[in-house]
């Protein structure tokens, strides 16, 4: 209990982790609550085309007469499902394949990094290819199941080279020699070391996954149903809003991810100063 | 070592062969197939007993009216010819050609941009870190700037930099009027043309560098061994050129990953700069499902990745000495 | 020491090979886009889906050219044809056209083209061959083709589609070659431009100077080059616009021209709505064969509760006209045969009380209430309408349509496959309702529209025609077919009523909207741009296929400023 109320401590204490947090929480918030604050459905017509903020259209019109406000806390959402769907695969497959690798090694490791390296050359698009044959019409959460699949190998990776050299360390071989088994060396020994990072690599896949799912969003592979911030970017580009002066639905949403991913950035790095003393400021 | 180098390839081989495999399978899955897409633009001609006519053609020049176990050998054979085929898309053009025209756009724009940011980003990160102003002043800059969608800073600098302030081109490799030649006149304008589409990939990269490396950084800092030196009262400069040299191995990893993250990053860019490159090509294979064009595309990218990587592991036996002993122990 | 010494070598080297770049006039060349969606690699007049734009047309020329502005067929390559009888045409070919690589034009040129279907047996006019018995050169100027069936109106039809080879060069190459080549090396042709040079991102077309127009009929084009840019997306096309000389002519889709039309300076065919003229009809297809689409009554519900001033408006700000109860395109050629009383008697308009009406009286109603109407057995009708996902202006179309369908109790919902799986789905019939105008596109006659809309569907899938599937097509069929066989105007008079009448009363298919010909000039360098009442009265399309239409012609009447 104690050691827990020290992390809190130092986590309150960390400006980076609580800026990062601030931000991070405060659109996760608009995003949960958002809906509620909005009148419009995020595509119906409600308003003129291209009206710049209004009390009644607070982020403006898009150039159909959309109320952007609506379509950017819709698309949060859809920002945050890819983000916690999509990073949390990837860290998940991610740190299972890198740990089991590293771990063990030999021939073990040979295969599993053959199927990263298959999985690394095997570009985004075209398992989104695949899949959209088979469903035509894509969700926001199929495309973060996707961007999942495809964004562990860089973990695993890491988390595999992490793990060679942790297992070289030499409470590990003591603990080898005392005879536990793998699995509990993994879990005693190596794993509270690595915790930080599993933290960091899960708000850096956070991050990633936002991001991939802007590029392919904007490549035209996005989600076919609902509202993304990417798809009203790729909107925005397509009727040439900045060129006309409709900056609030181009700018909007690009800050916007701009924003969240900087935030897990600065959480990111808060974090491993909170869990590693040693990195604390002095 | 020869051992390990051996295995290494061996796997490697194996490691090429599925992933080829795969995407030779991958377009494949696709519903409907290209030739019924080119049929579509066939539309001047009112009769569909020519589109019937026009059909068995395409499907017997390319290769499709054969059991699809043979057109995956065939593949096989082409390939160790150096053939990789015709593309549907770009008919008649070989895709070896398509790709030998597309790619030094690419290269050119793509490697220095990774390289630079690389080293600049690692060379600052190291400098920033544990260094009170640079951390909360600079860094959180950084921050923000490699949250960036590649995209929407590339939108932001085309239409700043190069519309409103006319200071830069905002589309092609080189202006429409002048035919590429040696000279400074064209070198001046490709230069000219490339800087945008650089910069938004540079710009962005270099944050995510400089933020792994300084974290790396106090990381070695406050290793053991960095505590050690310096009570022994090593000189600060000293103790960070180590810290610096561990710091660098995971960094090193991340340069291969990069690699093949390069693909998408380039295809925004070429779309946001209208910039030729193989990135495009790929995009428009994908959605016109030209089969050859989409293999060939992957492929080279498989290489590229792959290789990328083993130097990768080669490089890491040499530079970190306690997965060089682990390897000598797992190989013996 | 060393390093310095090389240093300075390597750059005296390289100052020794500085040159200054060839830099084209501006002032002597037309920028365009729109035409070019990837790096050219195909010239071939045997391909023309592959071929770049302006192959046919710049370089390879047909015997008419078609002025779409004024719908007529312009004699070019010929001087002239006419019918000896109502099977057998003598075609007259212009005397002194030269190919650009000094060989005359003959008469032989014409034949061999027409009879290459012999030799090649896959080219793209095979059918049209098939319909010919006998192609003959009678002498150097005179071709004479008699054919084994009627077919005078899609035959003016391909007098502007087919650009005549030449013999001396087409002559030695085999049909494999003919349908593989590329024809860079090759490409001879009779046209005002020659293939100059070319690069992943533009196409340069360099004027023939030799040109035969220039003495035969005193035309000449303007521009000494013509640069097709390839732009990825039109919101680089719009910056490049904005930019002022960077870009001459666009014929891609920009939204937001008439906002910054004057701002810019930015010329289009009309000063005011619609600034573009139409180009195409976009239909609403309904698949016939689906429940509740398979009733008339049904069909003809959802015309009159399509309110298309509200795409016009919301989608496309004005640029686009809304479609006449027909969807024939305000083109002479077509307009023509518009039957004003037939329209007046069995049209609809945007009336959603007609259309509740219409849906009550025939039977359909809400009968679980859930705000929207089942069939006739109670059944539950949803529907989907797609569009291939990425083309934006469609999307929000058929948001428009849908929500259009609703407030008159239809459910239907809009969605958006890949393109892949939209063109299967419509080729196949596996659809419920979608947004379509691949063959409906300017032509000299509405029976290329006709064929496209009504002909029978003979296998599973169709490629070119009826995705709607329409019951009474077998009938259509045979009006256009007797349209297409005669050459009375009065006659074919009565086939159109006929056409037309049975199109308003069973409603197949629903016209919304003309997609424009989307042109936008640049006044920056080249002034006469085509416009309304100008003097440059030409179709601005620098398409595939377009240049024959009015692009070539316009060059002829630009002015370097």
């Amino acid at each position: 209990m104690k050691c827990k109320n020290e992390l809190l401590y130092f986590a309150f204490r960390n400006k980076k982790l609580v800026i990062g947090l601030t931000i991070f929480m405060a659109f996760l918030i608009l995003a949960l609550a958002g809906p509620l604050l909005t009148d419009f459905e995020p595509l119906d017509y409600t308003g003129m085309g291209s009206e710049p903020p209004t009390p009644q259209h607070i982020f403006g019109t898009t150039f159909f007469g959309q109320d952007v406000f609506s379509q950017f806390v819709y698309g949060l959402r859809s920002s945050f499902i890819v983000g916690f769907m999509g990073g949390g695969i990837a860290t998940l497959a991610g740190l299972l394949i890198g740990f089991f690798a590293g771990y063990k090694g030999g021939f073990i490791d040979e295969l599993l990094m053959m199927l990263t390296n298959v999985m690394m050359v095997i570009p985004t698009v075209a398992l989104l290819i695949i899949l959209a044959a088979y469903l035509p019409y894509r969700g926001v959460e199929i495309q973060s199941i996707i961007i999942g699949l495809t964004a562990w190998p860089w973990t695993a990776r890491a988390v595999r080279s992490q793990t060679f050299s942790l297992k070289q360390r030499e409470y590990v071989s003591l603990a080898r020699i005392t005879g536990f088994s793998s699995l509990k060396i993994i879990l005693q020994e190596i794993m509270p070391n690595m915790m930080s990072y599993v933290f960091m690599v899960f708000i850096l896949q956070f991050g990633g996954s936002i991001l991939a799912a802007v590029a392919l969003d904007f490549i035209g592979l996005g989600p076919t149903e609902g509202i993304s911030l990417g798809l009203m970017m790729q909107n925005a580009v397509h009727w040439n809003a900045i060129q006309l002066g409709i900056w609030w639905w181009s700018i909007i949403p690009g800050l916007a991810i701009t924003m969240i991913v900087g935030a897990l950035y600065f959480m990111n790095t808060g974090l491993d100063e909170v869990f590693n003393p040693k990195l604390r400021e002095m | 070592m020869g051992n390990y180098l051996r295995r290494k390839i061996f796997i490697y081989l194996i490691t090429f062969f599925v992933a080829v495999t795969l995407d030779w399978i991958i377009p494949r899955m696709m519903p409907g197939n290209p030739v019924d897409a080119i049929l579509i633009r066939v539309a001047r001609m009112p009769s569909q007993e020519q589109t019937q006519i026009l059909r068995s053609h395409l499907m017997k020049s390319f290769g499709m009216d054969v059991p699809i176990f043979e057109q995956y050998l065939n593949f096989w054979t082409g390939l160790f010819k150096g053939d990789l085929g015709v593309s549907i898309n770009y008919f008649p053009k070989p895709v070896t050609d398509i790709i030998k025209d597309a790619l030094p756009f690419d290269l050119l724009l793509t490697v220095p941009a990774l390289l630079l940011s690389w080293f600049i980003g690692n060379k600052f990160g190291a400098f920033a870190a544990r260094k009170k102003r640079m951390d909360n002043w600079v860094l959180p800059v950084w921050y923000v700037i490699s949250a960036m969608p590649y995209l929407w800073l590339g939108i932001l600098l085309s239409w700043t930099l190069g519309v409103n302030m006319n200071a830069f081109p905002v589309a092609g490799a080189y202006s429409f009027s002048i035919k590429p030649s040696f000279s400074w006149g064209f070198i001046v304008n490709y230069l000219h043309h490339w800087v945008l589409p650089f910069l938004s990939l540079f710009i962005v990269q270099l944050g995510g560098w400089a933020i792994g490396m300084r974290n790396m950084i106090i990381y070695e800092l406050e290793a053991d061994y960095s505590k050690y030196m310096e009570t022994m009262g090593m000189p600060q400069k000293l103790i960070r050129k180590y810290a610096y040299k561990n710091a660098i191995l995971p960094q090193v990893t991340g340069l291969a990953i990069q690699v093949g993250l390069l693909v998408t990053g380039a295809l925004t860019t070429e779309i946001v700069f209208s910039y030729p490159g193989i990135g495009y090509l790929l995009n428009q294979a994908i959605l016109r499902q030209d089969y050859f064009l989409i293999q060939g595309c992957f492929l080279f990218i498989i290489i590229g990745v792959l290789l990328a990587n083993f130097a990768i592991d080669v490089i890491y036996v040499f530079i970190d000495p306690r997965i060089r002993h682990s390897v000598g122990g797992d190989a013996a | 020491m060393k390093k310095a010494m090389i240093v300075v070598l390597l750059f005296s080297i390289m100052f020794g090979l500085v040159s200054f770049a060839e830099q084209y006039e501006r002032n002597e060349t037309l920028y365009v886009t729109g035409g070019l969606w990837g790096p050219p690699v195909n010239w071939n007049p045997a391909l023309p889906w592959d071929a770049v734009a302006g192959t046919n047309g710049l370089v390879y020329e047909p015997l008419y050219l078609y002025d779409a502005v004024h719908d007529e067929l312009t004699p070019w390559l010929a001087e002239g044809s006419t019918w000896l009888d109502e099977y057998t045409t003598e075609i007259k070919i212009r005397k002194g056209i030269k190919w650009s690589d000094g060989e005359p034009f003959t008469a032989e040129d014409v034949a061999f083209t027409f009879n290459l279907p012999s030799a090649v047996e896959t080219i793209y006019y095979r059918t049209l061959f098939n319909k010919m018995s006998s192609i003959e050169a009678t002498d150097e100027y005179t071709v004479k083709i008699t054919f084994n069936q009627k077919m005078y109106r899609e035959w003016n039809y391909q007098l502007y589609q087919i650009p005549m080879l030449p013999k001396h060069i087409w002559q030695d190459m085999s049909p494999e070659e003919i349908l593989s080549t590329s024809n860079e090396k090759t490409c001879v042709g009779t046209g005002a431009y020659l293939l100059d040079t070319y690069a992943q991102d533009r196409m340069v077309w360099v004027r023939n100077d030799n040109w035969w127009a220039k003495e035969i009929l005193g035309l000449e084009v303007a521009p000494k080059r013509v640069v097709v840019v390839v732009a990825l997306s039109n919101n680089v096309v719009l910056g490049m616009m904005m930019k002022g000389e960077e870009l001459d002519l666009s014929n891609d889709f920009l939204p937001g021209v008439p906002t910054i039309k004057r701002a810019y300076d930015i010329h289009t065919w009309y000063e005011g709505a619609p600034y573009m003229k139409p180009d195409a009809t976009t239909f609403l297809f309904l698949n016939n064969t689906k429940k509740g689409l398979e009733d008339p009554e049904f069909r003809k519900a959802i015309a009159f509760a399509m309110n298309k001033d509200e795409i016009v408006k919301r989608v496309f700000e004005y640029m686009v006209l809304p479609a006449n109860p027909l969807g024939l395109l305000p083109s002479d050629g077509w307009m023509k045969f518009y039957h004003e009383d037939i329209v007046n008697e069995f049209g609809y308009e945007y009336n959603t009380a007609k259309a509740k009406e219409i849906l009550k009286n025939a039977g359909y109603k809400d009968v679980n209430g859930d705000g929207y109407v089942e069939g006739k057995d109670g059944q539950i009708l949803k529907y989907e309408i797609i569009v291939p996902f990425g083309w934006t202006d469609w999307m929000e179309s058929i948001r428009i349509v849908a929500q259009n369908l609703k407030a008159v109790g239809i459910n239907a919902e809009a969605k958006f496959p890949d393109y892949n799986k939209y063109f299967e789905d419509l080729t196949r019939g596996d659809y419920d309702m979608a947004l379509n105008n691949f063959g409906a596109g300017i032509t000299n006659t509405p029976w290329t529209l006709y064929r496209w809309l009504f002909d029978v569907v003979t296998g599973d899938v169709a490629y070119n025609e009826n995705f709607e599937r329409y019951a009474g097509s077998a009938e259509m069929r045979e009006l256009y077919k007797a349209f297409n066989e005669t050459k009375d105007d009065d006659e074919a008079q009565q086939y159109m009523r006929q056409i037309q009448r049975k199109f308003l009363e069973d409603m197949p298919v629903v016209p919304l909207f003309y997609n424009g010909l989307w042109f936008a000039g640049n006044n920056g360098v080249w002034a006469n741009w085509p416009a309304e009442g100008g003097d440059n009265q030409y179709y601005p399309n620098t398409y595939q296929g377009g240049w024959v239409l009015g692009g070539l012609m316009m060059l002829t009447k630009l002015q370097a400023k």
